[in-house]
């Protein structure tokens, strides 16, 4: 009996903040933002209530990190790079820069 | 190095080994940034002839892929420069799909989440995700749709790791167009990606 209050009083509690938080809208915008600045005080702190009752935003938080950190490990020349369907270069790409380049050794 | 073949006696070998050798490899990575395979070709081109020219001052240090892709990187920047010389882009033109319909628009809960498009649990980290080429694909796939620019602009901040001052003068937009652009890239793609690789791995549940 007691958890069930606690649960309802919890529940109501993440209700009322939900409705007077920016919503989620708003709230990834902010999150991409985190990724470029530095986040004013405020928009810390309203952002940090609105993931403590909003795991989709949680989530969407996550998953931008774990884009990030893909990439930027990619980025870092890695032989991954080569993922087997990039494109290459084509045939006559290639004989029009060996040409190029043997034209402009002499 | 030794074995360089010598098809005909004018040819510097080197430059032809080259491009056997890393050919392929800028091409992807430019192609990667720049979107573009005739930008990426001429980028190649431009590299390779820069480095003849610059072998001098490479002296062999560190490897001569990591030299060629550090001079890759500014001919891709110079292509930026260009291209927005050429055609300047207006405020919030065409920055990508703003997806408005991810989010709910009409009863209590306006402008949260729509069920349908809200983020679900990936299970799993960058590490697992790199492990599997086929993730490359599809991610691939999923930058196509975006405005060339927005993807450049995304590749360039989350791949090379280039800061957003850099970005936007190569660009040549403001650092609040950018912010909008990586905002709608990254609603975009997190969404294609959840849809085309995370929901398929899970079974399509």
């Amino acid at each position: 009996m007691k958890i069930g209050w606690y649960e309802k009083i919890k529940h109501a509690i993440r209700y009322w903040l939900l409705r007077r938080l920016p919503p989620c809208k708003q709230t990834v915008e902010v999150i991409s933002q985190s990724f470029e600045r530095q986040l004013s005080l405020r928009e810390r702190v309203t952002l940090k209530l609105h993931l403590w009752i909003c795991a989709w935003c949680q989530w969407y938080l996550e998953h931008l990190e774990i884009i990030r950190n893909s990439m930027r490990e990619k980025g870092a020349e890695s032989p991954e790079m080569d993922f087997p369907s990039a494109p290459t270069l084509s045939s006559e790409a290639r004989e029009r820069i060996k040409r190029q380049l043997t034209r402009e050794k002499h | 190095m030794s074995e360089a073949p010598s098809k005909s006696p004018n040819q510097s070998p080197d430059a032809v080994v080259w491009l056997e050798q890393h050919g392929d490899y800028l091409f992807k990575y430019a192609v990667f940034r720049l979107r573009d395979p005739t930008a990426a070709e001429d980028a190649v081109q431009e590299t390779f002839l820069a480095a003849l020219k610059a072998y001098e001052k490479f002296e062999g240090r560190g490897s001569e892929r990591t030299w060629l892709v550090g001079i890759l990187k500014h001919k891709i920047t110079d292509h930026f420069r260009r291209s927005t010389r050429e055609a300047p882009i207006g405020e919030g033109e065409d920055d990508g799909p703003e997806h408005a319909e991810f989010f709910t628009r009409t009863d209590e809960w306006e402008h949260h989440w729509n069920k349908n498009y809200a983020p679900t649990d990936w299970h799993a980290t960058p590490a697992q995700l790199l492990e599997q080429g086929d993730f490359w694909r599809v991610f691939s796939d999923c930058l196509s749709p975006l405005p060339e620019r927005t993807a450049s602009a995304f590749a360039l901040r989350e791949v090379d790791g280039l800061t957003s001052e850099e970005i936007c003068e190569a660009l040549g937009i403001t650092v609040n167009n950018l912010w909008v652009m990586l905002h709608r890239a990254r609603l975009h793609l997190r969404n294609c990606l959840e849809l085309n690789w995370f929901k398929r791995a899970a079974g399509g549940q």
